[in-house]
């Protein structure tokens, strides 16, 4: 019986929950048992690698994990990628189109989630959404109010990679630069990679101003994959430890 | 909040508001008429109606995927389509434009599902005041019975099924109608709705309302242009003949 506790499993330390505004109506907070964790950064910042390593040490450890992204719900993900490709919507539409996504997948799988004890791993959350916003000259306070529906997650790590390597790591992976991920749509500049620094940077800037209000935590995302998981690893078992 | 008039846009914006049942879209109907037939530059817009966002929002209603959170935004998604694409653009040229149904009915309708009203109010504050807001005001009783008359098939959300009043949908619908009422009335004064007896004859409305419009709107600023004649197009063409001017 020495040899049973050996790989002892955490149960996760309750935290207090709240929501960034208004909130979801007829949601009792303490019901949320599990937790949120998002993971935040451009597209080549490793999101997605890191996500995967998590779930798989997650599962490992003994928890339920569930994951979410933007452009995943039901009930709008089909629509909101065909007005992307015809980029029709203007922005306030197209702002409201992704809150639609979003809160659909806060109602019917994030808050479900949490309810049962599950992990949730966000691969993006609010932020991005705002910061897109806000670089398109949208009203913060608005976009505040809009997205005070949405509940605070336990950790949100930021990977922050510099424009200059986003740009490499964007040719290494597809040969090529993504339309949005340039905000060709700002007419920033013709030149697709000019664009693309210039809206990156921009990005970086707001996400640094979102920083201030919404407290990320900031992971240099330019070291090896491992090294980061590595981080991101110890930071998440201090907050299920309740740390 | 502010008027178009007051954001010192050329057009106008007419908005009609009422109970499913109140006879607002024939009154909106016969002021768009009468509109056109004195050769305005008039535009009429319904509520839910941007064909993007249709699609998306009947998916939603028809598996009843829709919460008080998501109703409210997909419907304000259709809003702004509409709005930013249309009446804006519209607005600009100088049009008069007619809304069945503006940020009044979600409102009314989203703080009866229980969103918190300074939330809806937030999300809709991009869009401007209408300069008239009629308000067709009906006797609860009169709407129900027009509506449920002929015992239509009340559609899940249009009955406020999702607000579980009741388990039948005629009587969920009643309760949820009646809490509606409640909000316009709260909101009368608030926006300056012109509130007009719906119970009347649809003639009797109709001259009240082309009276108001009438009184308060410079009708004649949003005459169409005279459009520059152009005799060569009335003509059938042909290749080889040159089309000589008509003396």
């Amino acid at each position: 019986m020495k040899n049973a506790v050996k790989n002892q499993i955490v149960v996760p330390h309750r935290s207090a929950r709240r929501f960034y505004g208004h909130g979801i109506p007829g949601v009792d907070l303490e019901q949320l048992a599990g937790k949120l964790i998002v993971v935040e950064g451009a597209d080549g910042s490793g999101r997605s690698t890191q996500i995967k390593l998590l779930v798989e040490w997650m599962e490992g450890t003994g928890h339920a994990t569930v994951q979410v992204g933007l452009k995943r719900s039901t009930l709008v993900s089909e629509e909101l990628v065909q007005a992307q490709q015809g980029n029709i919507l203007s922005r306030t539409t197209l702002s409201l189109f992704y809150a639609t996504d979003f809160a659909d997948q806060l109602e019917n799988i994030i808050l479900p989630a949490l309810k049962a004890g599950f992990v949730v791993l966000a691969d993006r959350y609010i932020y991005t959404l705002m910061a897109r916003d806000m670089v398109r000259g949208m009203d913060e306070a608005w976009l505040k109010n809009l997205y005070g529906v949405a509940l605070e997650p336990d950790v949100v790590f930021y990977l922050n990679v510099l424009p200059e390597e986003l740009v490499q790591r964007s040719f290494a992976k597809n040969a090529s630069l993504d339309y949005w991920e340039s905000g060709m749509d700002l007419g920033l500049s013709r030149d697709m990679f000019d664009s693309f620094m210039k809206y990156q940077t921009a990005m970086q800037a707001t996400f640094r101003r979102l920083q201030a209000s919404y407290g990320f935590t900031i992971v240099d995302g330019m070291r090896p994959g491992d090294v980061v998981n590595t981080e991101l690893r110890k930071k998440i078992s201090a907050v299920m430890a309740g740390k | 909040m502010k008027t178009f008039a007051e954001l010192n846009f050329p057009g106008r914006l007419i908005a009609v508001e009422g109970l499913d049942g109140s006879g607002k879209s024939t009154q909106i109907y016969l002021l768009k008429r009468w509109l056109e037939l004195q050769d305005l530059k008039v535009y009429f817009s319904e509520w839910n109606s941007s064909e993007l966002v249709k699609a998306a929002t009947s998916k939603g209603k028809k598996r009843e995927l829709l919460t008080p959170t998501t109703f409210s935004l997909i419907h304000a998604t259709d809003f702004a389509d509409r709005y930013e694409r249309h009446l804006v653009p519209l607005l600009r040229a100088g049009y008069l434009v007619l809304c069945d149904r503006y940020i009044f009915t979600a409102f009314g309708r989203d703080v009866t599902r229980g969103c918190p009203p300074e939330w809806v109010r937030g999300i809709y504050s991009f869009a401007a005041l209408p300069d008239l807001t009629f308000f067709f005001k009906s006797d609860l009783e009169v709407s129900l019975k027009r509506i449920l008359e002929g015992r239509p098939q009340l559609k899940y959300f249009e009955a406020g099924m999702d607000l579980r009043l009741s388990t039948d949908p005629y009587e969920s619908f009643r309760i949820f109608q009646g809490r509606i009422l409640e909000q316009y009335l709260a909101m009368s004064t608030e926006f300056n709705f012109l509130v007009l007896d719906a119970n009347q004859l649809v003639e009797k409305q109709q001259a009240l309302v082309r009276e108001l419009v009438a009184q308060r709107l410079d009708l004649a600023r949003f005459r169409r242009a005279e459009r520059p004649r152009t005799p060569a197009s009335a003509a059938p063409r042909k290749k080889t003949k040159v089309e000589e001017p008509v003396p």
